[in-house]
């Protein structure tokens, strides 16, 4: 340390002359908030379950009918 | 063994399609046994049963066809047409995701909150493109018709009881009969016109002093849409004898009419005589949450908790909450004591390793995630890799980031918010098409977020394109009003406007 006159340095602002001093703007963007997944309650599992029961049995009852026909179709 | 008897001990046992079978087979013996006739209709009605306090299916005829509510222009905190009105403000949406109908988004889902009230016929038909939330035109050909049907295709020889040859007088006499049929009817056969026959005859057979056909009067009147024939018939029910049921249906009633205060008052008079009942406590707690008044909904779900510590629905409310309330080590707990109770499924051990990560217990984040990718089914997958995918970001992992968020869309390619994550992802990296194309595609999916509205609107304006960047925002504006960089993009165009 070169003593007290260390307070009486002026410090000069440089601005250069060449070359320009430039920012890239990037928009500020936001991002979706992590999601907590709401529990399901017994009544809507149970209808669930229910409604895919039955998609299932109507489904399998609607290829028995298939099956059938493609019996009836098989000669031809 | 006497076969009756050991249909009896099958539907003690809840197996119903065994009881079922036996008094088939009795009735075929002896077409007149009444007691095997009995016990059918009710392990038929078993089969299918749920409780109807919980089941609410609102269509997009009586949602907007509705001309049941007293004021069109209410007043606030007076409504659930309208959340985010009462003067206690709900959770930023800046941090609590919210669900289409700008509701922030629940911890827990009961049939009939799933989509909530959309405000216009064009968000409303906009909805079911997405598959996973699709809501039926009407009630009557929601989900009700559907199992009704399914039950009639079933049977070869069709229906059990054919009810045009049913002389309903004869029946409604008969107490021992008529409680089972009437059930048999509204739950299995879904015929609602009937029930309310047999039940309108079977209460004038008891000089109108039953107050259980009156409820069931009233649940006929409720799915017909009659919500004050049903109003008079459960408040007359309650004159004669007050029972929980009751009150609960009423306050559905009255939340079906848009008087969530008054369903409230309801709630509190039963309280009154059934001190402690959750059922009761649970149902303001719900109204309160429609209204967007968390607090008041945290206090009633504790309350909840106080006199039953079970209760899956307060625990995963409550949990939530202070999740969003920046307090995730406090959820962490609650959603332990869920996972200690049994509750073992995907979405749970999904939120538990949020509120790991996020607590920051890092060792048991992954486990907890790879348990939930295992349990998934395909509705629920592809949000948990879309939280994974968050979790890659605070690990800033881009790469990881991206191919999750990429998975999430491969299971579901209407997932709004993996769209708008992956444009912000694409624009980090410079790519600003794609980001663009990201951003679109996530509003035209959820115009009810912000954030891609925000997002395309800022590009818009870095890009140049001010007019499109003026409509996003305003769009952004509106879906979230206190966001305030949207705000000061708007007020920033507006000026660069009124210069040209």
């Amino acid at each position: 340390m070169s003593g007290g006159d260390s307070g009486n340095v002026q410090l000069q602002e440089v601005l250069p002359k060449q070359g320009q001093v430039y920012q890239e703007d990037m928009p500020t963007v936001v991002l979706c908030k992590p999601k907590l997944m709401p529990l399901k309650s017994v009544t809507l599992e149970k209808m669930e379950k229910m409604q895919k029961e039955a998609m299932e049995e109507v489904k399998q009852q609607e290829l028995k009918e298939l099956g059938q026909d493609a019996e009836m179709f098989k000669g031809y | 063994m006497d076969p009756l008897f050991l249909a009896y001990s099958y539907f003690r046992r809840r197996k119903f399609k065994e009881s079922a079978d036996i008094c088939t087979k009795l009735l075929e013996k002896n077409p007149y046994d009444q007691a095997a006739w009995t016990l059918k209709t009710r392990a038929l009605t078993g089969q299918v049963y749920v409780d109807e306090v919980d089941v609410d299916e609102e269509g997009i005829a009586e949602m907007l066809m509705d001309d049941n509510a007293i004021a069109n222009v209410s007043r606030p905190g007076t409504s659930l047409r309208k959340p985010g009105t009462s003067s206690q403000g709900g959770p930023s949406q800046g941090v609590r995701p919210t669900s289409q109908s700008g509701r922030p988004l629940s911890g827990f889902v009961r049939p009939g909150t799933q989509g909530g009230r959309p405000g216009t016929m064009e968000q409303a038909i906009r909805t079911p493109r997405t598959a996973h939330t699709a809501r039926p035109v009407t009630s009557s050909s929601g989900r009700f018709v559907r199992l009704g049907t399914a039950s009639m295709l079933s049977t070869p020889d069709g229906p059990f009881i054919n009810l045009a040859r049913l002389n309903f007088s004869k029946y409604a006499a008969r107490p021992n009969l008529a409680k089972a049929l009437f059930e048999y009817i509204f739950h299995h056969e879904n015929d609602i016109r009937n029930a309310l026959e047999l039940a309108a005859l079977a209460t004038e057979a008891n000089q109108y002093k039953d107050w259980w056909w009156k409820v069931q009067l009233a649940k006929c009147y409720y799915r017909l849409g009659m919500y004050r024939d049903a109003e008079t018939q459960l408040k007359s029910a309650i004159k004669q004898q007050e029972m929980v049921d009751t009150f609960l249906h009423l306050g559905k009633v009255y939340v079906r009419l848009d008087q969530p205060l008054t369903a409230v008052e309801t709630y509190k008079q039963g309280l009154e005589k059934f001190p402690g009942e959750t059922t009761l406590l649970t149902g303001m707690a719900r109204i309160y949450e429609g209204l967007t008044e968390m607090d008041n909904a945290v206090k009633l779900y504790k309350d909840v908790l106080h006199f039953d510590n079970m209760h899956v629905e307060a625990v995963a409310c409550i949990a939530t909450h202070h999740f969003y309330t920046d307090q995730p080590e406090v959820a962490l707990k609650f959603y332990r004591r869920l996972l200690q109770m049994g509750v073992y499924n995907a979405e749970l051990f999904n939120n538990l390793g949020l509120c790991c990560f996020y607590a920051q217990q890092y060792d048991m984040t992954l486990t907890c995630f790879e348990r939930a990718l295992s349990l998934a089914d395909e509705a629920t997958v592809s949000d948990v890799w879309f939280n994974l995918g968050h979790l890659a970001l605070g690990i800033c992992d881009h790469n990881l980031a991206y191919q999750c968020f990429r998975l999430a869309l491969s299971n579901n390619n209407d997932h709004a918010e993996a769209y708008n994550n992956l444009g912000v992802l694409e624009l980090k990296r410079g790519h600003v098409e794609a980001a663009r194309a990201f951003f679109q595609a996530a509003f035209v999916i959820a115009p009810h977020m912000y954030e891609p509205h925000y997002n395309f609107a800022a590009l818009a304006d870095q890009l140049g394109d001010l007019q499109s960047s003026y409509v996003s925002a305003r769009r952004a504006v509106e879906n979230y009003p206190n966001h305030t960089d949207s705000q000061e993009l708007l007020k920033q165009l507006r000026q660069h406007f009124s210069l040209l």
